[in-house]
């Protein structure tokens, strides 16, 4: 019988919230700015020219067909040198930049698809009723359907942000530390890796089970 | 006010409308009518240009809609348009579906609109119902705001598509009332309707369509009295018999 032994844990808790602030901080930004560059992608592959559509779809379905660890970590390799030759050294740390770019980046081509579906789900009658008031397509877009498809799509951003929240742990590889991270250095150090990532997974299950029974009494409540 | 001149439509090979032509004139009342399918929506999305045309030109107050240079949206917000499925805004509350395109499109400040809004749900019977959300109203009562909203915009004419036919029997009269007090105002409009009650009361012509064509287009008297063609007798007969008309 495997002998537990939770001592290191005690010990750890400090580094594991740090840990967890950033793994908070990456899923923020990434479902933020993945949500307004999401739209803005939608939008256009919804337009008209398709000059527009064309570049839109590419960009969602390039995202879509490669493994975000890649994405990453040619981020990783890519950004530093961005803007090393544009700002000069930067302060910021650059492997959580790097981060950053990379997750909003991948996560606007998912959203892109959830806000397109939002969008077409809203009744053409709904923008012609826009468009006979004499508000341009602009503002029938701005304010009567992106209004009511996001009402409706509240449940599907916020299970893409919990996927999120647990595909940060990914940013292992270029070396970051969050909240996976911590627990598995920590572990590997004090010899208990078992015991750190044991209590690592039931502090990702606790908070995802918590998220999703939120998005599910979130959708009756939408649906009724 | 609004004249239509040999418009013709396809939708790919199939040939909605036909070499379209009437005139509405100032404080005149239109009401088309004609078997489903027979084109009558898509005339009069076409006058305010929410269905492209490829022949024939629609001139409201003297501005061509279909010509390159026409500020269509500025075209429409003098265009009232009322639509079968009402179609208000149910993210918005009564009141602010009445002001949004005030205050959007006229760019008029937010307690001109709001008294404007108030003053026009005043006169379709639901200055109560100001806070309330599209759901929470009846259809009829739904339909009526959307009459106000229209009129919101001071409209020079109104267009209706069907508006009582997605409505409960019991709820057509206080749509039709509003209607009917709108005609005897002077509001130019143009009906897609099979209430011939309606027509009846308050139109100045008919017009009935066919497979894209305006087969009859005659003051409302000489319609009923007898029709010229026997497609529009056949149709005046089988709705007057089905009680359709109030
Ligand atoms: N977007 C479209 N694409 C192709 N065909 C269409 C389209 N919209 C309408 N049609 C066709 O055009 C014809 C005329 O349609 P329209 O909606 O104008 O008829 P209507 O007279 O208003 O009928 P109803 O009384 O059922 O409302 C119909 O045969 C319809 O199937
Ligand atoms: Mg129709």
């Amino acid at each position: 019988m495997y002998q537990f032994d939770w001592s290191s844990i005690p010990g750890a808790l400090p580094y594991l919230w740090q840990g967890m602030l950033r793994t908070l901080q990456i899923t923020g930004v990434a479902v933020v700015v993945g949500i307004v560059l999401g739209t803005l992608i939608a939008v256009a592959r919804l337009s008209k020219s398709s000059i527009l559509s064309n570049l839109a779809a590419l960009y969602v379905s390039g995202f879509r067909s490669v493994p975000l660890v890649m994405v990453l970590l040619w981020f990783y390799l890519l950004v530093p040198q961005i803007i090393s030759s544009l700002f000069g050294q930067p302060g910021l740390d650059i492997r959580l930049l790097s981060a950053f770019v990379a997750f909003a980046l991948f996560e606007a081509s998912y959203y892109a698809e959830i806000i397109r579906a939002g969008i077409q789900s809203v009744s053409s009658g709904q923008v012609s009723a826009g468009l006979a008031l004499g508000m341009t397509s602009g503002q029938t877009m701005r304010l009567i359907v992106l209004p009511q498809a996001f009402r409706r799509m509240i449940p599907l951003l916020l299970t893409q942000a919990i996927i999120l929240f647990q595909d940060t742990s990914l940013v292992y590889v270029i070396g970051l530390a969050e909240f996976f991270g911590v627990a598995y250095n920590t572990g590997n150090r004090d010899g208990t890796l078992v015991e750190l990532l044991l209590f690592a997974g039931i502090v990702y299950f606790v908070i995802c089970f918590a998220a999703s029974m939120i998005v599910r009494s979130l959708q009756k409540k939408l649906v009724s | 006010m609004i004249s239509i001149k040999a418009i013709s439509k396809w939708y790919g090979e199939f040939h909605v409308l036909k070499e379209c032509s009437t005139t509405v004139s100032k404080g005149e009342v239109v009401v088309v009518c004609g078997p489903s399918g027979s084109g009558k929506s898509t005339l009069i999305k076409c006058v305010n240009g929410l269905e492209a045309f490829q022949q024939g030109e629609i001139l409201i107050d003297g501005v061509s809609v279909g010509a390159r240079g026409t500020n269509l949206s500025k075209l429409r917000s003098r265009v009232g348009m009322v639509f079968q499925h009402f179609e208000l805004f149910p993210h918005l509350t009564v009141i602010q579906n009445l002001t949004i395109a005030q205050c959007k499109v006229l760019r008029r400040g937010n307690r001109e609109a709001t008294e404007k809004g108030q003053r026009l749900l005043d006169v379709v019977g639901l200055a109560a119902h100001a806070e309330k959300f599209p759901a929470q109203l009846s259809g009829g009562q739904q339909q009526r705001v959307a009459i106000a909203r229209a009129l919101a915009m001071d409209p020079i004419a109104m267009l209706f598509d069907e508006p009582t036919s997605a409505l409960d029997p019991e709820m057509i009269k206080e749509v039709l009332d509003v209607m009917v007090k709108l005609a005897q105002e002077g509001m130019t409009m143009m009906v897609v309707t099979h209430e011939m009650g309606f027509a009846r009361e308050v139109a100045n012509r008919v017009i009935f369509m066919d497979q894209g064509q305006i087969v009859e287009d005659r003051p409302k008297a000489d319609f009923f009295k007898s029709p010229d063609t026997d497609r529009a007798q056949q149709f005046l007969s089988k709705i007057l018999s089905h009680g359709v008309q109030t």
